[in-house]
């Protein structure tokens, strides 16, 4: 599809509907392991979740989700956020991700919520708190920064 | 592998094999052990569709990369250390120098720096043939030592078969 107004339409009619289900349409990989989003009840913002797939699991003997999977699961919820979150139609490009495990992430649905801890011109930070059975006991925390691109055309 | 010697990098390559496919996430996704020793650990991860995070932009999931550091440190501990250890990760992370592109395989190869008591120190960098070095990673492991490491996942690793005359 081509880029240039196209996508800035796009991004701009999707971001004033809230619809989420359009920007995980074309993320094949956050829709393999399974993540979905729903209204935060708590708040204004988004709840992410993780789906316990058979296939996201990285230790056979606990058994337990893998790491990775997380990983990618809260990269996913901190993108889609912060899609939702800035003050103009962006999007993000990731620079780094630094994630702490706490616990074991269980073969059981996986949470998530995202703050925005800094939205700059050209640079946003956001951090992500995963968790299964308790939100006080999270299972990893993750720091991001990402690129916010112009859809506008070229990169930011 | 003889009783009476260590692994050699065709064992290891073998063994860290079997881990991989032993893990349902990256036995699915195909993943590859290309090398294996005490030094370097070397794997390739084939295209997939399913791989991507921007369709529009055919760039490649940013968690796929994560994934893939985190399963490539992970194996290159096992060589590294006496016997083999269950250790999970601490905490890993992942430096994104430029998105990686649809079409192509991804390659990473994972080190481990040092080895103390109770952690073992990795680094790790995916690439593109076209691209280049796409992202690195520095994860940490926790060594959960011999005693909370089950027998059967030693034995599990250097299993005999059938094809395997070492």
């Amino acid at each position: 599809m081509p880029e240039g107004i196209h996508g800035v339409e796009w991004l701009t009619r999707t971001r004033d509907a809230g619809d989420l289900s359009a920007w995980l349409e074309l993320m094949p990989y956050a829709r393999r392991i399974g993540v979905t989003t729903s209204p935060d009840p708590k708040g204004d913002g988004l709840l992410f979740r993780l789906d316990p797939r058979a296939g996201n699991v990285g230790n056979v003997m606990l058994p337990a989700l893998h790491g990775g999977v997380v990983a990618a699961f809260m990269e996913t919820a901190a993108t889609l956020d912060l899609m939702l979150a800035t003050r103009e139609p962006r999007l993000p490009r990731i620079v780094d991700i630094s994630i702490d495990y706490l616990r074991t992430a269980r073969l059981v649905p996986t949470h998530a919520r995202c703050s925005l801890l800094r939205e700059g011109r050209r640079l946003a930070n956001v951090t992500v708190s995963a968790w299964q059975k308790e939100e006080a006991t999270p299972v990893a925390t993750a720091r991001l920064h990402f690129v916010l691109d112009d859809p506008e055309g070229g990169q930011a | 592998m003889h009783a009476d010697s260590r692994p050699d990098a065709a064992d290891w390559r073998r063994a860290l094999t079997r881990f991989v496919n032993v893990i349902p996430h990256t036995r699915e996704l195909g993943l590859e052990v290309l090398e294996a020793s005490p030094r370097l650990t070397r794997m390739r991860l084939p295209w997939h569709a399913e791989l991507l995070g921007d369709s529009r932009r055919g760039l490649v999931h940013g968690g796929v990369l994560t994934m893939l550091l985190d399963t490539a440190c992970g194996s290159a501990v096992l060589p590294a250390l006496p016997a083999p250890e269950v250790c999970p990760t601490l905490d890993l992370r992942i430096d994104h120098f430029r998105p990686a592109v649809a079409g192509q395989d991804l390659l990473v190869e994972a080190r481990v720096v040092r080895v103390t008591a109770s952690v073992v120190f990795t680094e790790g960098r995916v690439w593109q043939s076209a691209e280049g070095e796409v992202a690195r990673a520095v994860g940490n492991f926790v060594r959960l030592g011999s005693r909370n490491t089950p027998p059967a996942f030693a034995e599990a690793l250097f299993a005999q078969e059938e094809d395997d005359h070492a």
